[in-house]
């Protein structure tokens, strides 16, 4: 009998790729702008901005790797797909969902950051170094969503 | 020692000799000026001073300067420099031997025609750019009434009849004829073009008719349209104007090509500027000097190592100079110079993007290098993105030529990539799996939670040797017993509570937990009045136990980034596998590894330098570092556009 586990479980996938990368996608489109907007006055910016635009995507890029890992431990790349049952299904959505909700806003708070800082690097070009360390400040709780949502995906018990 | 001890120097010298002096100090590049009036120890003096230059050739000199800059500014607008992307990082200078630069600002007399140049290029760039709007705008204007057989000389009011051009709202245009046609019949209306919005009409009718007409006009938002100036047929007006365009076109060709010539000069505005603005720094120097009729003393800082060296420089440079030097006193603001040896000094740029240390502070680099080492080993930990993270470090300071923070972020970035090399081998990943090799150690994926064990254990370690630091300045300022107090109860504390999970230990670390439980709360409230406050204080300060807690904990983004790095270069390998097969397949997987690898390096190794430094600044230098001094910074040459090649290597301070 074929239960509904493996659909519950790359619902999680999706939502892990599809809200962190949502996320990720405002954040980077915020600093975009500011960074635009600063390059039109001193194109020689483009370099320092574009580090600190390429902030806010990681949370996409950890969205992926938690999708990655539950699409290769369900067998859906590199293997036959499992038979799961609902609960093991229900184990891998919730395993997704740390780094989904808190890759979705922190994405998008950790953009705002960027985006102050693209201001900062306006003024101070030599002072980077301390905008990107408060935008790090806020990526620290996306690391840790990812960390939980890895912890999780590890020690379900496909047995 | 980290920090370079400074003396404050004092420099007295004869009036005629000032700008030699001034001159050896500013190619010297050893010594920071201060302002001689902030020491309170000349006001007894300030009636012997003489007053200040006014600053008459100053503003001459920056008159200049702004004419220097308008001019390369003007060739950037035309003939652009770019620079690299590496190069946005770090600065590019034009390099000049000194020789060519000497020559180069004799030449100074040149600047003025150069400038005039420039602007003459540049109001006739604008007037014809100004003519070609014009031109464009009248062809729009003309195009409409492109296939009228009319000349515009004949369009007139003539004894009986009135022949006009008029545009009509399109969509009242039907409501006008009929209008027309029913009451004026005799007359003339040829729509020339239309569009969405108008149609444009010929429009002849008879003069005693036309108040009436005219009226109609006005009810349909008809507007007459008047080409006043010009008196052929539209079309060949508009081929006339186009001509003119082209000559226009070409006129700009010859003065591009006049600006082009002009470019030869810029290596002279460049030189000139940075010569002139070093001129202009010397003579700022004369405000903060003090000065009678025939002498003058500069006061300043500089590393007590150089003083030597600045006394025989000066004394060849100026017969009249003295230098005196003397240990800072206290109280006094002391610039902070860091100097490193060997590797560590590439972890220098991590503590100056927090803050340069105080006078008296510790400078954090030393402790912080290993570390960071490690840190950053652990989060990009591959063998084979450290060989690539290696090769490019290289690469680029092969290529340019670096100074300073960039050089250092640059070494940081090869030692990064050897330790992500060893880390890689203990840990199995090699482009993630591409190689398949088994690890030297243990796989993290295999077993996450014994990789989390030891992120945590090694950054309690790391939290340890702040706290340790912090005891070694307290004991450094005659405060032993805080050493012992502050962070002597917090070590048996924590360490009792951590030795509680393991099963053996628990029961000596349960009464090691409460001995230092108690000495905590016994000894913190030690600075308060009374004992009730004493002790309150005391047990509020158990509270800070969560702030140790989640300090360890955010040692685990170790773990996670580097799992991340591997992870993700796996999901590069697996969808490099799924398309190959035959020779195109293969070609497709090539391109896919190579680029998702170098993205994964990109990124990898950003998010590695930055979660590391932020462990340094938060966790590790929370617990001893306040940073917070102001850095050195000698008064030297320092152009805005032209590096100059000493003919002879200068010795390093």
């Amino acid at each position: 009998m074929t239960e509904l586990g493996l659909e519950i479980a790359l619902l999680g996938a999706a939502l892990a790729v599809g809200l962190a990368g949502i996320g990720s996608a405002i954040g980077v489109g915020i600093v975009g702008q500011s960074a635009a907007g600063l390059v039109t006055e001193d194109p020689d910016k483009f370099g320092q901005t574009l580090l600190l635009q390429a902030l806010p995507g990681t949370q996409g890029i950890y969205g992926l790797l938690a999708g990655f890992i539950i699409m290769q431990q369900v067998g859906i790349i590199g293997g036959a797909p499992l038979n799961l049952t609902i609960a093991q299904g229900y184990a891998f959505f919730m395993a997704a969902l740390p780094i989904a909700i808190v890759g979705l806003v922190s994405g998008i708070y950790q953009g705002r950051v960027s985006a102050s800082a693209v201001g900062l690097v306006a003024k101070r070009p030599e002072e980077l170094g301390k905008g990107i360390v408060y935008a790090v400040m806020v990526e620290t709780y996306a690391v840790l969503a990812l960390l939980a949502s890895i912890m999780i995906l590890f020690g379900i018990d496909l047995g | 020692m980290p920090i370079i001890e400074m003396k404050k120097v004092f420099l007295l010298g004869h009036e005629q000799e000032k700008n030699t002096i001034v001159s050896a100090l500013h190619k010297m590049g050893a010594v920071e000026l201060v302002d001689v009036k902030e020491g309170g120890s000349w006001e007894d003096f300030s009636r012997l001073l003489e007053p200040d230059r006014p600053a008459e050739e100053i503003s001459e000199l920056e008159s200049t300067l702004g004419e220097i800059r308008y001019c390369l500014d003007f060739l950037q607008r035309y003939f652009p420099v770019r620079k690299s992307f590496v190069e946005q990082f770090t600065g590019s200078k034009l390099s000049l031997e000194r020789e060519q630069f000497e020559q180069l600002i004799k030449n100074r007399d040149q600047l003025k025609d150069v400038a005039r140049a420039c602007r003459e290029a540049d109001e006739k760039m604008a007037r014809l750019r100004n003519e070609e709007t014009q031109a464009r705008n009248l062809i729009g204007e003309l195009e409409p009434w492109a296939s009228l057989d009319v000349p515009f000389a004949e369009v007139k009011t003539g004894a009986r009849a009135v022949r006009e051009l008029i545009t009509v709202p399109t969509d009242r245009f039907e409501l006008l004829k009929q209008e027309l046609d029913s009451r004026f019949p005799a007359h003339y209306l040829e729509p020339v073009s239309a569009d969405n919005e108008y149609t444009y009409c010929l429009a002849i009718y008879l003069v005693t008719h036309s108040d009436g007409i005219r009226e109609l006009f006005k009810d349909a938002a008809a507007s007459t349209v008047n080409f006043a100036d010009l008196d052929k047929k539209a079309a060949e007006e508009i081929e006339e104007t186009n001509r003119r365009l082209e000559a226009l076109e070409d006129n700009r060709a010859a003065v591009v090509e006049d600006i082009e010539k002009l470019l030869e000069h810029r290596t002279l505005l460049m030189s000139c500027y940075d010569h002139l603005q070093a001129e202009v720094e010397k003579m700022a120097v004369s405000d903060n000097l003090a000065r009678t009729r025939s002498s003058f003393l500069l006061e300043g800082w500089a590393p007590a190592l150089a003083i030597p060296d600045l006394e025989k420089k000066l004394e060849q440079a100026a017969s009249t100079a003295v230098v005196v030097s003397r240990d800072p006193e206290p109280g006094e603001d002391v610039p902070v110079l860091l100097h490193n040896k060997g590797p560590v000094d590439a972890y220098e740029v991590v503590t100056k993007l927090y803050s340069t240390p105080k006078k008296n502070e510790l400078d954090p680099t030393p402790y912080l290098a290993p570390f960071f080492f490690i840190f950053f080993g652990i989060c990009l930990s591959d063998v084979g993105y450290g060989i690539v993270l290696s090769l490019m470090a290289l690469f680029i300071t092969r290529k340019l030529k670096l100074g300073g923070m960039g050089e250092q972020l640059v070494k940081l970035l090869f030692l990064g990539g050897i330790a992500s090399i060893g880390f890689g081998i203990l840990l199995g990943s090699y482009f993630g799996d591409l190689l398949g090799l088994t690890p030297l150690w243990f796989n993290p994926l295999d077993d996450p939670m014994r990789m989390l064990l030891y992120c945590l254990i090694i950054g309690l370690v790391h939290i340890y040797f702040g706290m340790g630091l912090q005891a070694y300045r307290n004991i450094k300022a005659g405060r032993p017993v805080d050493a012992l107090f502050d962070q002597g109860s917090w070590f048996i504390f924590l360490n009792g509570l951590v030795l509680m999970a393991i099963p053996e230990t628990a029961a000596i670390a349960s009464w090691l937990a409460i001995g230092g439980a108690a000495a905590l709360v016994l000894t913190q409230g030690r600075t308060q009045d009374g004992v009730v406050k004493k002790l309150m204080s005391g047990v509020l300060s158990l509270y800070n136990v969560t702030g140790y807690l989640s300090d360890v904990l955010s040692y685990s983004r170790l773990l996670a980034l580097g799992l991340a790095t591997g992870v993700i270069a796996s999901a590069i390998n697996a969808m490099g596998g799924m398309v190959a097969g035959g020779i195109f397949g293969t070609i497709v997987m090539v391109i896919v590894l190579m680029g998702g690898h170098l993205f994964n390096i990109i990124i990898s190794t950003l998010s590695s330098y930055v979660h590391t430094s932020r462990l340094q600044y938060i966790e590790f230098f929370g617990k001893f570092f306040e940073g917070g001094g102001k850095a050195f910074q000698p008064f030297r040459t320092s152009g805005s556009y032209v590096e100059i090649n000493e003919p002879e290597k200068v010795e390093a301070g």
